[in-house]
């Protein structure tokens, strides 16, 4: 250890008490931040992996025009075609083929307005968890009058299991087609909004309902790495025709997006509050330990210390304070997450709020390399900064005032 | 050539708006080997005339030469490094760094030059052993009595080899015996290894060894002799 090191540790030490309490605000403001950043985190991360969980997927493929405007007019007439290209991207892990139409459910006792959602049962099954949400009776099997419904939906038409539900839709020549369905299964996700509004059959009677033939609306993508979607897109844009658009989910929920960026900033706002805490307790301790120890640092310079090395060792202190009170924070801060990220933190009290965010009653912090940037580096950073001031004010005098000063 | 010059150094200090005059009109040489006690009651300005000779304080008005360059033309940085290169500072209440332990205390002038941890820590212990204080090694300066303090001091202030120690009333804490066994210590320093000493002083058994003696009077030397 350099010996302006050692002064430094051992001056940190002079006043325990002090040092303690000082390091003790960094701990919890430290141990405070991640597990805020590490909750909002979670937050906002089960909020898109519910939504691309639960439908969007990583990618989706249709016709172009039809983001913009959704009717089955818009279809993708040829999917073979992309279905090859798709087949030789090593990076799509699986794919899966939808019909999707607005239309009317209606059952005995009442009916609503609703997104048909015909599905290729076994592939939609690898990309979205549609089957392992099912709460009652099962997935769509064999049979071409099979729908899942919501539990929401359930009860808005007072249906069961095996229940008869008719599903109208206008097929492309505009006229109103009607299907009779039994129910087959009954299922919850995390988002309710989703649910009150998406009922899921099998994709050929979705086909045969809407007269299309063979064609489709839409290619659900799933890829090995959600993290290089940009360069995905980038890839799966150079193979696939014009004449078709390829949406990521960031497309796809541009205000999803646009909230995770929104959290980061606010947690960034947080750290700067939390910070601005801690810098004026490091200021004060460092004004505080550097007017107690002016006449030594008067003698220091004296004997020829210069003034980069006196304001090095002030810093020097700082900043030990500042890691010291960080790694105890991060690791308090940790075991905590730890604990929730296994456990969750189960906010039941607040389900129906939750649940319409689409995020699920109990959250799991998350935390990334991000997060930990954040929590490691900018609170020592932070008392560096505090310690500038102090710093300023030990080496400006002239050796002999400080020699002097009471 | 003399080693410190000053000439027609004045020092006026300004509190509240009004001027007191700490030195007027003082012109001094010192030269290589001498050991110089300015001697003067308390307030008759020799501690501002030592700070001046060992830069650090300014001159209201007059020069300061050492090794015959003007130290006002000298910035801060190069003012650091004649001090730690070429003088050494001994003070009333010993001053040593009170998180480093003896040793380390004198090491830390050579910790500034840039020294390795092994060559610094043998030139610590000769000069300790030197001076008799080598047992001291270890202790903390809360661990010493003064009389080992300022010895422990009086190392720090000649590990660097200095051309000039400057001592601020280095006695003025000690009692009788510690004081005479240190000025004992640095009259040997002064004839075996040429080490000059300018001392601020008005006690009696520092200025009796004075070979010579400034007196100082409000600010003006009223006696300039050689013993």
């Amino acid at each position: 250890m350099s010996m302006l090191l050692k002064i430094s540790w051992r001056n940190i030490w002079r006043q325990k008490k002090r040092s303690l309490i000082v390091m003790s605000s960094i701990v919890v403001g430290t141990a405070a931040v991640l597990m805020m950043d590490s909750f909002s985190m979670g937050f906002v991360y089960q909020q898109l992996n519910n939504q691309i969980s639960s439908h969007v997927g990583h990618f989706q493929i249709n016709s172009k025009g039809y983001n913009a405007n959704k009717v089955i007019k818009n279809r993708i007439k040829h999917p073979s075609e992309i279905e090859k290209k798709l087949k030789k991207l090593n990076f799509v892990q699986a794919y899966s083929r939808r019909v999707l139409a607005f239309g009317m459910l209606s059952s005995a006792e009442g009916s609503t307005g609703i997104t048909m959602v015909g599905i290729d049962a076994d592939n939609e099954a690898k990309i979205t968890s549609i089957k392992s949400q099912i709460i009652k009776g099962q997935y769509i099997g064999n049979n071409p009058r099979d729908i899942i419904i919501s539990s929401a939906v359930a009860k808005k038409l007072n249906v069961d299991i095996d229940g008869k539900i008719v599903m109208m839709a206008a097929s492309t020549s505009g006229k109103v087609q009607s299907e009779l369905f039994r129910v087959k299964g009954i299922f919850k996700t995390n988002n309710s909004s989703f649910d009150k509004t998406h009922i899921f059959i099998p994709i050929h009677t979705a086909q045969k309902l809407l007269n299309i033939g063979q064609d489709i609306t839409q290619f659900v993508v799933l890829t090995d790495n959600l993290d290089k979607i940009d360069l995905y897109k980038n890839k799966l844009n150079q193979v696939i025709d014009d004449k078709y658009e390829v949406l990521s989910y960031k497309d796809i929920l541009p205000l999803l997006v646009f909230y995770i960026e929104l959290s980061i900033e606010m947690m960034a706002l947080m750290y700067v509050i939390i910070g601005i805490a801690i810098l004026f307790g490091i200021i004060n301790t460092m004004l505080m330990s550097v007017f107690e120890r002016i006449q030594e640092f008067g003698v220091l310079m004296s004997i020829g210390m210069k003034s980069r090395q006196i304001f090095i060792m002030v810093i020097q202190e700082a900043f030990i304070l500042g890691v010291l009170g960080t790694i105890a924070g991060f690791i308090v801060g940790y075991v905590i997450y730890l604990y929730f990220a296994v456990n969750g933190m189960d906010l039941s009290a607040f389900s129906d709020s939750l649940v319409s965010f689409g995020v699920g009653s109990v959250i799991y912090p998350k935390i990334d390399v991000n997060v930990m940037y954040r929590a490691l580096f900018i609170i020592p950073l932070t008392t560096v900064v505090g310690a500038v001031y102090p710093a300023l004010k030990a080496i400006r005098l002239q050796p002999t005032d400080a020699m002097r000063y009471i | 050539m003399a080693i410190l010059r000053t000439e027609n150094l004045y020092k006026v200090y300004d509190s509240n708006g009004i001027s007191v005059t700490a030195l007027q009109d003082i012109n001094l040489e010192i030269h290589t080997g001498d050991f110089m006690v300015l001697a003067g009651p308390s307030g008759s300005g020799k501690t501002t005339l030592l700070n001046l000779l060992g830069s650090l304080d300014k001159p209201t008005k007059g020069k300061v030469f050492f090794d015959g360059e003007d130290l006002a033309v000298k910035t801060k940085k190069e003012l650091s490094n004649i001090r730690l290169n070429k003088m050494g500072f001994i003070f009333q209440a010993y001053n040593l760094i009170p998180v480093l332990t003896a040793v380390e205390n004198v090491e830390f002038p050579m910790m500034l030059l840039g020294y390795n941890e092994k060559d610094r820590r043998k030139k610590a212990v000769e000069i300790m052993s030197y001076l008799g204080i080598e047992d001291l090694v270890n202790k903390r300066p809360n661990q010493m009595s003064g009389g080992q303090q300022q010895r422990v001091a009086v190392a720090r202030a000649i590990v660097n080899d200095p051309h000039v120690v400057l001592a601020d009333e280095p006695t003025a804490n000690l009692d009788s015996k510690s004081g005479a066994n240190l000025l004992d210590l640095m009259g040997k320093m002064n004839r075996e290894k040429n080490i000059t000493f300018i001392f601020a002083s008005h006690d009696f058994h520092v200025i009796e060894r004075a070979k010579i003696l400034v007196k100082i009077e409000d600010g003006k030397i009223i006696e300039n002799q050689t013993a």
